[in-house]
């Protein structure tokens, strides 16, 4: 038989398997020639990733997977890495996607760097240079995540409108036009009677100076509250409110004793103080008020305008106390 | 006996060629068969060595029923067949040495030099001599005849199928391969069973003549027998008379 | 007959002609299977068939494969340009070639080159009797014609698309490098990008079947060609229409099975 003939089928069979062998493993990423050394790994479970996929440390591409073993409730993971690379000393893996298409990598990490991951435990039986590994949470499993959460925020947003529904919120804001009104009132009183003030001024004084201290330390917790999310600080603000409409009482008290022509105007003002302190335990009772509080920001504002107010008064009163008691001489 | 067809019928779609057609061919003799083209002459020989089956009907050669043997035990008889095609049938795309040689080559325990030689007496009796090394395609017509001559008898078969031995060929060439299908018969003992319509050339070969008419044998008989005849069909077709033939019909 | 009733006829003769065709197809499968044993007789042409089934069809597959290379890197990149990284062309490149239009495109024009000839020249020793001269020189047509012709196929043509495979997405790169914008190693980042070693064992399983499917339907319609110079005219055509149709099957039958 022709030689010729049989060299070159020979030649072409060859050469295809040649080309077919090369190319696979070029394909697959092998380096040709570069020593390489065999690393484990111990994790939980491995996502994604697949045979052949690449292994980085930095950013730098130093190897690839080679094989998987389920030994127990973990997965061994076999890399060959780049024989001269250095890993760090507290060298952990964590597996993750690649890209946006799905491919994933195993990246080398300082275990430091990721304190919030939680890479798995090696048994104290575990030979010497298996790494441990943190395969993040699938895309799928994290959409199962934001899911849940969802349903707790709807859960959440249902309860906070069990506590903090719209009749309290009008409530407090009636209350809040209600303490406007009686302050107004009582600068009128003052004025009225004006004989009076003398001793009021003087019997009230101790009770003006605690009113002023509440409502100072209130109108800052409410330039605060923007800022402000944790319940204890609400706890002060309401604390703050009780101590300012106690001390508010006290005057009302003192002056409807001084007076005692104002029964009336005291009446609504009790029931108005009566009804913050409700709305206070009923902030204090409800969960996150405060988010409510914040996102409906014409109360905040026009409870600062009571206090404004009602702070411009006392001041007035402890400043220019012969004012009062002039007109009334006059 | 050592061919018989027995009551064949063979039919190719809607077309029946063969309607009980039975012969029987004796050991050593040369048998003609002569009859119209279209006839099915061929294809009755094409029957013998289980080219093609009946769809009716027994084959015998050497004592064996063609139909019911299993394909190894039909290569087998095929080796005691030699078939000389109408056209040659040679292998164009071989020298006439291999095509000579095929033959051979299937036959157990010759050597490389034995077929050679045997190749080389094949060709020197049809008088090719030199020829082996050409390919078909560079022989005339009666060359290749003769080469397809060399090839059928090489494995020296005990019976030899003719298929139109000397159709298209000039007087001196048909001459020259009636010789040989004579000589096949005298000097070797072969069977022979020559399909032709060349009258002169079942005449000169013959030592039986049978004649094929409407898928049956119409005449079988020596040839001074045939000469004799009173059969208006058989007479109207040795003597080329188609008016004989219309009348009898 | 009624007129009416012809074209109901004709169906029936179609659907006839084909079951009969079927069937003699699957006797031509049977006694290969069985002349498969008898390697005294095949062994010694499947060199010369491996010759011409496969070595010499290289050139034409290689041919085709290099255009397709450099078609499909201009093509995608047309179609990636802006919408998605470039360096996806080789990945659609590599993937392409050796899923999908390596085996198929080589395949069907090896169904013209190969097919073809292989009914023409089958059909010519039927229809001049070389075949039946075969038969009474004791040689079975099968095991000496049909076999090597198919077991070439089946060898040659994974073969010659592993080469077109390679030089297809060879192509591309060259054309990436050369005329787009895009790196060499962007394209081998491409490349290696989703590669799968199976898309390769893919491309081979795809192209011994379609060796099969071409070398056995030449050799099929040859041997049952009648009617001498225009029956082999009609074999080769046959063999060329139904294997290209039986290519397609096939590439979709293996898409639905192994992908």
């Amino acid at each position: 038989m022709n030689r010729g003939r049989e060299l070159l089928v020979g030649f072409v069979i060859l050469s295809a398997l040649a080309v077919g062998v090369v190319g696979t493993y070029y394909l697959q990423g092998t380096n040709f020639g570069q020593p390489q050394v065999a690393r484990d790994i111990l994790v939980r479970t491995v996502g994604q990733l697949n045979r052949g996929n690449s292994v980085k440390y930095l950013g730098v591409n130093i190897g690839r997977i080679e094989a998987f073993g389920v030994i127990g409730t973990a997965v061994r993971v076999s890399m060959l890495l780049d024989e001269d690379v250095v890993l760090p000393g507290d060298a952990a893996v964590i597996l993750g996607p690649e890209s946006m298409f799905g491919d994933w990598q195993a990246e080398i990490v300082s275990m430091a760097e990721y304190p919030r991951y939680e890479f798995y435990q090696l048994p104290v039986d575990a030979p010497p240079g298996v790494l441990p590994g943190y395969a993040l949470p699938e895309m799928s499993r994290l959409t199962a995540s934001a899911e849940q959460i969802a349903d707790n925020l709807a859960q959440l947003s249902d309860r906070l409108e069990l506590a903090f529904n719209e009749e309290t919120a009008t409530q407090l804001a009636s209350a809040i036009s209600n303490l406007e009104a009686i302050s107004l009132e009582i600068r009128e009183l003052v004025v009225q009677q004006a004989a009076v003030a003398t001793s009021v001024s003087a019997s009230a004084d101790a009770a003006l100076n605690e009113v002023e201290e509440a409502s100072r330390v209130a109108r800052r917790s409410f330039e605060r509250i923007e800022g402000i999310l944790s319940d204890s600080q609400i706890d002060t603000i309401v604390a703050n409110m009780r101590v300012a409409s106690a001390g508010i009482q006290a005057i009302a008290t003192d002056l409807s004793e001084a007076t005692g022509g104002i029964s009336g105007t005291v009446d609504r003002a009790d029931s108005a103080f009566a009804r913050i302190d409700r709305i206070a335990a009923r902030i204090e009772d409800g969960e996150g008020a405060v988010g409510r509080l914040l996102s409906d920001s014409t109360l905040a504002i026009r409870a600062e305008d009571v206090l404004d107010q009602l702070a411009l008064l006392l001041k007035d009163v402890r400043e220019n106390p012969r004012r009062y008691v002039r007109l009334s001489i006059f | 006996m050592s061919i018989e067809l027995l009551d064949i019928h063979k039919g190719f779609g809607p077309k029946e060629v063969l309607k009980g057609f039975t012969l029987s061919i004796r050991d050593g003799e040369t048998l003609s068969v002569i009859g119209g083209s279209g006839t099915g002459k061929s294809v009755a020989l094409k029957h013998i060595v289980g080219l093609l089956r009946p769809d009716a009907g027994e084959v015998w050669v050497d004592g064996q029923n063609v139909n019911q043997l299993e394909q190894e035990e039909l290569y087998q008889l095929r080796r005691k067949v030699g078939y000389v095609f109408q056209f040659a049938a040679l292998f164009d795309s071989m020298t006439i040495e291999d095509n000579v040689a095929m033959g051979l080559r299937r036959v157990l325990g010759l050597t490389e030099s034995t077929i050679k030689e045997r190749v080389a007496d094949c060709l020197h009796l049809v008088d090719l001599d030199g020829y082996g090394v050409r390919y078909p395609s560079e022989l005339s017509g009666g060359q290749r005849k003769r080469a397809g001559f060399a090839r059928a008898i090489a494995t020296e078969p005990k019976y030899l199928l003719y298929d139109e031995p000397t159709t298209g060929l000039d007087p001196v060439t048909t001459t020259v391969i009636d010789q040989l299908i004579v000589r096949m018969a005298e000097q070797l003992g072969v069977t022979g069973l020559v399909i032709t319509h060349d009258m002169t050339s079942a005449f000169r070969v013959s030592d039986r003549v049978a004649m094929l008419y409407d898928g049956q044998i119409r005449f079988d008989g020596t040839p001074d027998e045939l000469r004799a005849t009173t059969d208006p069909i058989v007479k109207g077709f040795i003597e080329g008379r188609p008016d004989l033939m219309e009348s009898a019909s | 007959m009624l007129s009416i009733l012809r074209p109901v006829a004709a169906l029936g003769r179609f659907v006839l002609a084909t079951v009969a065709s079927v069937g003699r197809a699957g006797y031509l499968a049977r006694d290969a299977a069985h002349a498969v044993k008898k390697v005294s007789l095949w062994g010694p042409h499947l060199l010369p068939q491996m010759m011409r089934v496969g070595v010499e069809s290289v050139p034409v597959a290689l041919f085709i494969a290099t255009f397709t290379g450099v078609v499909l890197a201009l093509q995608a990149s047309y179609t990636f340009t802006g919408a998605m990284p470039l360096y996806l062309v080789g990945t659609l490149v590599g993937k392409t070639m050796l899923l999908e239009l390596g085996p198929v495109l080589t395949g069907l024009a090896l169904s013209g080159r190969v097919g073809a000839n292989i009914a023409a020249e089958i059909g010519t020793m039927r229809v001049t009797e070389q075949i039946d001269a075969l038969e009474t020189l004791a040689y079975d047509p099968v095991a000496y014609l049909v076999v090597p012709r198919v077991v070439a196929g089946a060898i040659m043509f994974p073969i010659i698309v592993v080469l077109a495979d390679a030089l297809g997405i060879a192509a591309g790169w060259v054309t990436a490098q050369a005329l787009l914008d895009m790196s060499s190693f962007e394209f081998v980042k491409g490349l290696q990008f989703l590669f799968d070693p199976f898309d390769l064992q893919f491309s081979i399983i795809k192209s011994i079947s379609f060796g099969l499917t071409v070398t056995s339907l030449g050799c099929f319609f040859g041997f049952h060609t009648t009617g001498g110079a225009a029956g082999v005219g009609r074999a080769t055509t046959q063999t060329v229409v139904v294997s290209s149709m039986v290519i397609l099957l096939l590439d979709a039958f293996w898409g639905v099975i192994l992908l």
